[in-house]
């Protein structure tokens, strides 16, 4: 997957460039809280209840401030990007004890293949891993930097 | 409409079975360890699996743990007129106002059906 196709998963409603919440659950809990408000979700504390227990199973907060949050299921009926950041940073358990500041939660219908996520998965944290992009995610602050930052 | 309690009690146990197989699964973790991610608290997923389980009448539990065997999806959302495992076309009653709500069977392929 090219860098500029990761740019269809991106919508701008589903970004949230100042995240309120100080804790990682309840950074979870204000996507998953827009998403049922973007009327994307029906059932908020069903997905919260299973994004907890793939949290439980290892955390997903990589290390270098950014995270991503996944998992699939059967409540889920169309692949779902939501992009968040948090300029201050939260707690997000990472593998390097640093601070998180974005956040990329991909939710996937449980009826399809793992492969649908895990090549969006791959492509994003390979973006990541660039220092300089890496970088301009965490100051990014409106939709049309995002997008020209994934490639569009 | 927030899922009925039955449903999604069930949905939860087949989301978190799924967690669990994947990251059994040789390849699947093997890709995600590949990506940076340790799946190192696998007995605390099958813990709030148990604890899952027990919330789901025995009978139910048993049609589930049938089904999975044959399945990898043992209850899925009606679309149309389809139950979504064998595509085969379900009957009137099974939209009927009093079906609706309950948890239905195909009477194709056995899967345990809900009208989302």
């Amino acid at each position: 997957m090219e860098t500029s196709k990761l740019v269809p998963f991106f919508q701008e409603k589903l970004c949230l460039f100042h995240l309120r919440s100080r804790k990682k659950m309840s950074v979870l809990q204000e996507m998953v809280r827009h998403l049922a408000e973007q009327k994307l979700i029906s059932d908020g504390h069903f997905i919260m209840e299973m994004l907890k227990n793939r949290e439980s199973l290892g955390s997903t907060g990589l290390g270098n401030g950014v995270a991503f949050p996944h998992g699939r299921s059967l409540a889920i009926k169309k692949l779902i990007v939501l992009f968040a950041r948090s300029a201050g940073g939260i707690d997000f358990d990472s593998l390097d004890g640093k601070p998180t500041k974005i956040f990329f939660l991909i939710l996937a219908p449980s009826d399809k293949g793992a492969e649908v996520y895990l090549a969006l998965l791959s492509q994003l944290i390979g973006l990541v891993q660039k220092p300089a992009e890496l970088k301009k995610l965490t100051e990014v602050t409106d939709y049309k930097s995002l997008i020209e930052l994934l490639g569009g | 409409m927030p899922l009925k309690e039955a449903h999604r009690l069930l949905i939860a146990l087949q989301d978190l079975d799924i967690m669990i197989k994947e990251a059994k699964d040789k390849s699947t973790s093997k890709e995600l360890e590949s990506l940076g991610f340790k799946l190192t608290g696998l007995e605390e997923l099958q813990d709030a699996r148990s604890k899952l389980a027990k919330k789901i009448s025995p009978t139910v539990l048993q049609r589930y743990k049938k089904l999975t065997g044959r399945y990898t999806m043992a209850i899925l959302p009606v679309t149309g007129d389809l139950c979504l495992g064998c595509f085969v076309k379900l009957p009137t009653s099974f939209f009927s106002s009093i079906n609706r709500d309950l948890l239905q069977t195909c009477e194709n392929c056995g899967r345990l059906l809900y009208i989302p």
